[in-house]
Parts: structure tokens; C-alpha cells; sequence
């Protein structure tokens, strides 16, 4: 067979490392000013620009789809060519994939930061840039295809399994879970709403965990493990039972994220057992990756590559046992909505993807730059100062979720709440914070020995931007030969590969997502909800634009301890009108689902909304919520209103029928004036000096309707 | 790799599996993995049954037997709230002025002063009556619109009359800064 000579592109596989570094550091430096916010509201800055409902999902994203996205890239664009002996399809594929990658993060930070957000956990960009990432990702996919399609080697190795699950999964679940309706050039309402909107979420949120954090990572490990160890894989019949497993069992478990919410029970069931299924495949991936190191445990005691591997496939491992505990209904309703979610995906976006990229860039920088690491004990330093700097961030946050749910769920003798007082309970746990800032310091700062070392490598050598190669010519043939196993032949067919992963993953969404449309009965229609009046629409995106949701629930879950503090428990009804729904995963503050019933053991007057919107701290000292005194200057913009109007008319919120006038959207800002008045008038009346055309108004409007619609006594 | 006796050695080698130099091994899957994925299918299979078919309590049954459960575990009252009897005794009184410290000087001040959101409560006049049975009352079901809690969620029917006590003995204290009176005049 002739022997073929070709380059490997080292270029783009530099230029990703070096963006995952950097993307790094910047997306923990945000990281650890959130945990600081936690600690000390101050840190807010009292700006609308760095209030922690903007922060958080900035560090979110960066530490997803910047940290971890650049490094998967950087991890497939290696890998890949060297599994295929080929170059990269194309060069300018590979360009136009970086670069607009990283226009995406950067406009994703601006948008963020000016509060341009969709609500949807870990899918805020709005649809200008949903778009861009269907573009580029599309970039990315028909690349590596290419690749495939014209390799040199004959059968696709595991790690190019993961990857071909992870490019058609996201591919589907991003665009999925992003069909919108844009109301400007830059923002949009969902075409899903309330309880449909939050199962097609977390169906996504879910397995973005699941795709992009998990199945990608698992191809870097099934590569870059056995290479830096020298070992063979340990089981080659456990790669192909766990991917199989895993991508198909995956898909299903969205659900366990809306556990005892107005979600029917037959969606929440599948999300426990499909979550309870996935332990064994998603063990298989770490017993396959430390199995591997049979026979060479003695290279991980000195070599901080592997050190960095085994404690992020440990990470995997403990992480992929807790989720599914974390499914089952009793230890959910003690976890959800407190740190102990928030601890749980640090162990694995610290452990895991933190701890394998790092490995992956001390063997990847040596590697490239034909030279020695320039310093093993800084890079051992680095490995013991991150898994310190984890432990303290990830204990204290175990602890203090444990000792606040069982705060919220304590009875007095007498029959009442022990601590009705939600702000009591987050002080108890204050100086839990306090500790979790430590470990994120220490995390934050260990990064900088990697920088320093790896930087100080590449100065030690040199890249080639082509690295020289060669290999025969692939012999696939297009029958199953004699004596060929099924996968084994399958493993040579990139096309019915794909195809094949792609049925395995749609079967759950389906099978989920299609009977909430289809059955009536799981959203039971309630006469007295009606739609948001114009104001309170209003009101209701200035709670998006504030990240309002990141720290309030609007679920009271059926439990005595949540009736009794927040009133009714959620109904599925109550949502129809939520374009998009506001749930939230996380209580850093009460839950807000009833806090416009009047009488309510929520409700608040206006006056008290005014006040503690413009300073939370003057009513109550210890209170960490960040002040918003630019609601109160600033002019609500009205002119928005119609398009609104229109947009939530075509989704289906029926601003079309009686009671409301015809072409609705024209004079809707004649209701939307008149009931700023009224709350404008209270709140004069009550001595305060504001105007009716202020964006408080508006907020106050949207609060005091909250969870009013099914009780109503006045 | 290529002179690594630990390979060499292998049965379960892959004689034919070489990708970029990773080799693999086809060592059976563990036992006890195996056992492990298929005691989780079971236990899925059950779950499934349990609730769906076999009708076991989803989560509103659940949640009606555990409110059945605490109405039926409610303490008894240990006196009649419509007719209350004043606690004078210096016991009660320092609890009511605990409670009041803890929970009402944010709207009616440090010694009932009242503040420009609560009122004062140290004259004689009253916006709902100034009789311990109408102050019992107004703790009791509050004033939700103007801002004063149902105190029922918060205390006991013994703690609510303990500070109804408390704020019935700051009548005529005189405080410095009391706001004006408000509401009609009771003797």
C-alpha cells in the first residue's frame, strides 16, 4: 500500500488552547466575584452592569461555552487528526469556527452585561446569537465530517464516537430549545410557555451537562488518558456498551430538574428512573479511564498530567453517582433549590472539566512544542493548590445546604414554621460563603502557576504550525467483511454512525416533550388565569433583564413547609401565559410564586417593594440582595409595547378576544399608563415621591400579580 | 509501548485495534457493573409500576396526608381566644417585649413610637380598635394591604397574646419622637 504524506494543523489546535486559558482565567475571575457578591452584597457596585443577576450567567456561559467549548475544540481538532491520520477538512473552516466562536463569547459577555437575556438557564443568548451559534457549530460538524470522510484510518476510534454523539445532540437540543419569537432585532420570546417552556429547557440544560460538558470530555479522556499513561484501554466491549447506554439513557433525565413542581408525574417518574439507569453507564467511562492505569499507578505519583486526570475521572465518578441521588423525589426535595446543586456542579466543572483540561494542556503544550514541561513541581504545586481550593469551595456549600433546607423544613411544637423568616436562614449559613470565596480563591489562583509554566514551556520550544506526517491510504470496504463484528463494521461507517446515534438521542426527547402538546389533561386549564396586562409585561422582562430568576423561585412545591411559608402550591395552569416560564433551580432569596396574593403570607405592599428594591439593606441589615436604584431613575420604555403585545398575540396569549379591544397592541399603552398611575398615586399617598413613567412601577406591577390569578379574595 | 511486557503479555489484546499508538484491551466487563446497570433497570421497572400502575401516592396525595397529619397533631389552645384575660405578671411581659423587639420595632419603633410606616401605639388612639381582644386581633389576622402581617404563621397563640400584653402596657409611656395619633380616641 502506498504511503501518503500529509501535515497535521497545529495552528488551530495553539490557538484553541490558547483561548481556553484565557477564557479560563476570565470566566473564574467572574466566578469568584459572584461568590463574593453571595458574601458581601457590596461587590454589587450598586450598578445595573455588575449586579449578580448578570454576573452569574456570565460566569456560567464563560466557564461552559468558553472555558470548556474552547477546550473541547482544542481537544478535537488535536485528537482527530491524529486518529484519522488526516489533516482538517479545511483550513478556513477551521478559521471561520475559531473566530466566530470567540465573536460569540465576546458578544454573549456584552449582551449579558447589558442585561439582553432570554431567562433560559445556560440558553440566555438571544436569538441573534442562537443563530451565530447554529452557524458556527454547523462549521464545526461539516468539518470534522470532512475530516472523517476523508481519513486514513479505518475505524473510528471511541473518543471520535463521543464526538459525533456530541455534534448532532447539541446541534438538536440548541436548536431545540431556541425557537423563539423575536419582538426586536435583538430579543425574543419563547414559543414555549410555563410548563412546556421548562421541560424543553432542562430537556436542554440537561444534556448540555450531558453533551457538551460530558460526551465531548469523555472522547478528550479516551484519547489524551491512554496516551499520557502509555496504556492500552482497558475494555473495548465497555466503550461500546457505556456510549450506547449513555447517549441514549441521557436524553431522558431532564425531567429530575423539575422534581415536585406542576410538571405531571408521569414526566417527573421518568426523569428518577432514566437518572437512577445512567449510573452504571456513566461509571463505565470512569472504570474504563482509571482501569486503564493498570500497571502504570507508579507514573501518577509523579507525573501532574496524570494526577490531574485521575482526580477529574474520580470527579466524574462521584459526580455521576450524586445527580442521580439528587433524582430521587426524597433527596430532592432536601437538595433542590439550595447549595447543594450548586456544590454538585462544581465538583464537576472544576473536577472534571477543569481538572481534564488542565491535564490535557500539560501533555498537549510539551507535545507541540517538541519540548519538556518546564516544571513538574509547579504543576504538582498547581494539582494540590486546585484540589484544595476545591474542597473548600465545594464543603462548605454541602454543609450550608444541609443545615438550610433543614432550617426551612423545621416545625414548632405549636405548628408554625421555626424559622418563617427566609432571611434567617441565609444568615445562618453566611459564613459558609465566606469559605466557598477561599476555595474559589484558591482555584482562581492556581490557574496562574499553569499559565506561568506553560508559557515558559512554549518559550522553551518551538510549534510547528504543520506538523509533518504520514500513513497508507484507508482500506474500508463498503461490505461487512467475513468474521466482522456488527460495531466493528459500524465503527467504519461514519454516515449510519451518525444516523444512528442521532435516532438513540431523539427517541427520549420525543417521547417526553411530544404527549405534554399532545394529552390536554397535563395542562389543566384554570378559567381565572388570565394574561399579563401591559404594564406587568412590562415589568415581567425588567425581572428578566435583572436576572431576577437567579435567585427566586416561582414554584412553591407541595410540601406543608412551602404552603405554610409561601402559600398555595403551584398548579401547571397558572403558567399558560409564561413566554418564558420563571421557575428558577435556585432559592437564594424566597420563593416570589405567590407574593402578589393579597392577605398572602408573601404579599408585600407597594411601598415595601419601592423601598427595598432601592435598598434591601435599610430593611433588613443582614439582607444580601443587591440594591437597584436605577429602576427607580430610569424611564420605562414604553415604545416596545405593541411589538410585545403582537409577539405574545401570535404565540398564542389572547390579547385577540374579548375583553380586549381589537388591534390591542395599539392601545395597550393607554391600559399600561393608566395602572402605572394607580401604583404611582399608592406610592405618593404613602410619601413617596416618584413618578408613574419609572421602571419600578412596572416591576411593582408584575410582583403584586404574581400567583393572584387562582386566589383571588379582595 | 511497543516493547511493554504488561501489552505483550495480554490475553485480552486487541491484536488489530492501534489508533495514533492507543491499543486496546477487551477485558470482560466487571461483574459487578454489569450487576449494578441491570439492579438499576429493575429498580426503574418498579418505580414505574409502583406509582403508575399500582397507584402508590404521587405527589398531591402526599402532600394531603402530610397538611391531614399536622392538622390532627395541632396543640389544643390553652385558652379561648375570644375571651382573653391581660398578662401582667413580669414572665410574659418580658416574653412580649421579646417577640416585639424581634419582629415589630422595624414598623412601630424601639418603644412603640410608631415610624413613618406603623403607628404609634403608645397613645390613646386606634385604627382598629384599642381593646386587647381588637390588638389580639389585628396580630392575629393583620392588615395585609397596609403592611402588617398575619402574625398567626409566625407565633403561637400564647406568644400573640404575650405581645398583645406587652403593647397594651406601652399605653401612656410617652415616648420622644411618637408619631401623631391616628385613628379614633378610646378610653
Amino acid at each position: 500500500m502506498e504511503t501518503q504524506h500529509f501535515s497535521y494543523d497545529n495552528k488551530i489546535v495553539k490557538y484553541f488552547a490558547y483561548a481556553t486559558i484565557l477564557w479560563g482565567v476570565v470566566g473564574m475571575l467572574v466566578g469568584l466575584l459572584a461568590a463574593l457578591q453571595l458574601a458581601f452584597p457590596v461587590f454589587n457596585f450598586n450598578l445595573e452592569y455588575t449586579t449578580f443577576g448578570r454576573i452569574r450567567p456570565i460566569h456560567t456561559n464563560a466557564v461552559i461555552f468558553a472555558f470548556v467549548g474552547n477546550g473541547i475544540f482544542a481537544a478535537v481538532y488535536y485528537s482527530l487528526q491524529r486518529l484519522l491520520k488526516a489533516r482538517m477538512f479545511s483550513d478556513k473552516l477551521s478559521w471561520v469556527h475559531f473566530w466566530g466562536w470567540q465573536a460569540i463569547i465576546v458578544s454573549a459577555a456584552i449582551t449579558f452585561v447589558l442585561g439582553i437575556t432570554t431567562s433560559k438557564e445556560y440558553a440566555e443568548l438571544e436569538w441573534p446569537i442562537d443563530i451565530a451559534i447554529t452557524i458556527i457549530w454547523v462549521v464545526f460538524g461539516w468539518n470534522m465530517f470532512g475530516t472523517i470522510l476523508r481519513r486514513r484510518a479505518d475505524h473510528l476510534y471511541v473518543s471520535i464516537w463521543f464526538y459525533i454523539a456530541t455534534f448532532v445532540t447539541v446541534a438538536v437540543l440548541h436548536i431545540g430549545n431556541s425557537i423563539e419569537l423575536p419582538y426586536s432585532w435583538i430579543q425574543s420570546y419563547p414559543v414555549y410557555a410555563g410548563v412546556q417552556d421548562a421541560l424543553v429547557q432542562w430537556w436542554y440544560g440537561h444534556n448540555a451537562v450531558a453533551f457538551f460538558l460530558t460526551t465531548p470530555y469523555l472522547g478528550l479522556m479516551y484519547y489524551f488518558l491512554p496516551k499520557a499513561a502509555n496504556r492500552p484501554v482497558y475494555s473495548y466491549r465497555l466503550s461500546i456498551i457505556h456510549f450506547w447506554a449513555l447517549v441514549f439513557l441521557y436524553i431522558w433525565a431532564g425531567p429530575h430538574h423539575l422534581l415536585y413542581t406542576a410538571l405531571p408525574d408521569w414526566a417527573q417518574s421518568l426523569g428518577v428512573v432514566f437518572s437512577i439507569m445512567l449510573i452504571a453507564p456513566s461509571w463505565g467511562g470512569m472504570f474504563n479511564g482509571l482501569l486503564t492505569l493498570r500497571g502504570a499507578w507508579d507514573k501518577v505519583r509523579d507525573s501532574a498530567t496524570l494526577k490531574f486526570m485521575v482526580v477529574a475521572v474520580t470527579a466524574y465518578g462521584m459526580s455521576t453517582f450524586e445527580g442521580p441521588m439528587m433524582s430521587l423525589k426524597w433527596v430532592n426535595s432536601l437538595t433542590h433549590y439550595t447549595d447543594w446543586t450548586i456544590a454538585h456542579v462544581h465538583i464537576g466543572a472544576m473536577g472534571w472539566n477543569g481538572f481534564l483540561t488542565f491535564g490535557m494542556l500539560y501533555y498537549l503544550f510539551p507535545k507541540m512544542w517538541k519540548t519538556k514541561l518546564y516544571s513538574e513541581k509547579l504543576a504538582n504545586a498547581h494539582f494540590w493548590m486546585g484540589t484544595l481550593g476545591m474542597i473548600f469551595y465545594a464543603l462548605p456549600l454541602y454543609w450550608g445546604a444541609v443545615v438550610q433546607t433543614l432550617m426551612w423544613k423545621e416545625f414548632t411544637p405549636d405548628g408554625l414554621l421555626a424559622y418563617p423568616n427566609f432571611l434567617e436562614t441565609i444568615t445562618q449559613i453566611l459564613p459558609m460563603y465566606h469559605v466557598r470565596v477561599l476555595g474559589g480563591l484558591l482555584y482562581f489562583a492556581s490557574l496562574f502557576l499553569m499559565v506561568y509554566n506553560l508559557l515558559k514551556t512554549a518559550a522553551s520550544g518551538k510549534c510547528a504550525d504543520n506538523e509533518e506526517a504520514s500513513a497508507p491510504a484507508l482500506h474500508s470496504p463498503k461490505k461487512r467483511e467475513k468474521g466482522e463484528g456488527l460495531h466493528r463494521w459500524l465503527e467504519r461507517k461514519p454516515v449510519q454512525f451518525m444516523v444512528l446515534s442521532t435516532v438513540a438521542i431523539l427517541i427520549g426527547g420525543a417521547f417526553e416533550i411530544i404527549p405534554t402538546y399532545l394529552i390536554k389533561s397535563n395542562v389543566p386549564t384554570i378559567e381565572s388565569v388570565k394574561p399579563y396586562t401591559p404594564l406587568e409585561l412590562q415589568g415581567r422582562d425588567i425581572y428578566i433583564r435583572e436576572g431576577c430568576n437567579t435567585c427566586h423561585s416561582q414554584m412553591v412545591r407541595p410540601f406543608r413547609s412551602e404552603t405554610e411559608r409561601y402559600g398555595e402550591y403551584s398548579k401547571a395552569g397558572e403558567f399558560v401565559y409564561d413566554h418564558p416560564h420563571l421557575w428558577g433551580s435556585k432559592r437564594t432569596g424566597p420563593d416570589l410564586a405567590r407574593t402578589g396574593v393579597p392577605g398572602g403570607k408573601m404579599y408585600k405592599t407597594n411601598v415595601w417593594h419601592y423601598n427595598h428594591m432601592l435598598d434591601p439593606q435599610k430593611m433588613n441589615a443582614q439582607s444580601i440582595m443587591p440594591k437597584y436604584p436605577w429602576l427607580i431613575k430610569d424611564e420605562l420604555d414604553i415604545s416596545s409595547t405593541p411589538a410585545k403585545i403582537r409577539a405574545m398575540t401570535t404565540l398564542g396569549v389572547p390579547y385577540d378576544e374579548a375583553p380586549y379591544p381589537a388591534n390591542y397592541d395599539q392601545v395597550a399603552n393607554d391600559d399600561l399608563k393608566k395602572q402605572a398611575e394607580e401604583i404611582a398615586a399608592d406610592l405618593n399617598a404613602n410619601g413617596i415621591d416618584v413618578t408613574s413613567d419609572k421602571e419600578i412601577i412596572a416591576l411593582i406591577a408584575y410582583l403584586q400579580r404574581l400567583g393572584r390569578d387562582i386566589s383571588v379574595k379582595e | 509501548m511497543d516493547n511493554d511486557k504488561y501489552i505483550e503479555e495480554n490475553k485480552h489484546l486487541i491484536s488489530d485495534h492501534d489508533y495514533d499508538g492507543i491499543k486496546e484491551l477487551n477485558n470482560p466487563m466487571p461483574k459487578w457493573w454489569r450487576y449494578l446497570f441491570y439492579a438499576t433497570i429493575v429498580f426503574s421497572a418498579v418505580y414505574i409500576f409502583r406509582y403508575h400502575v399500582f397507584g402508590d401516592d404521587l405527589q398531591i396525595a402526599e402532600y394531603n396526608k402530610e397538611m391531614a397529619l399536622a392538622e390532627a397533631n395541632k396543640p389544643k389552645p390553652k385558652f379561648d381566644e375570644n375571651a382573653l384575660v391581660l398578662m401582667t405578671d413580669a414572665d410574659n411581659l418580658a416574653k412580649g417585649k421579646e417577640i416585639y423587639d424581634k419582629n415589630c420595632i422595624a414598623c412601630h419603633g424601639a418603644v412603640g413610637e410608631g415610624n413613618a410606616i406603623g403607628p404609634n401605639l403608645t397613645d390613646k388612639y386606634w385604627l382598629n380598635g384599642g381593646s386587647l381582644q381588637d390588638v389580639y386581633q389585628i396580630i392575629k389576622v393583620g392588615k395585609p394591604l397596609k403592611g402588617m402581617l398575619a402574625w398567626q404563621n409566625q407565633l403561637s397563640p400564647e406568644q400573640m397574646l404575650q405581645v398583645s400584653s406587652y403593647t397594651m402596657s406601652l399605653q401612656g409611656t410617652n415616648p420622644p419622637n411618637a408619631r401623631e395619633a391616628q385613628g379614633e380616641l378610646v378610653e
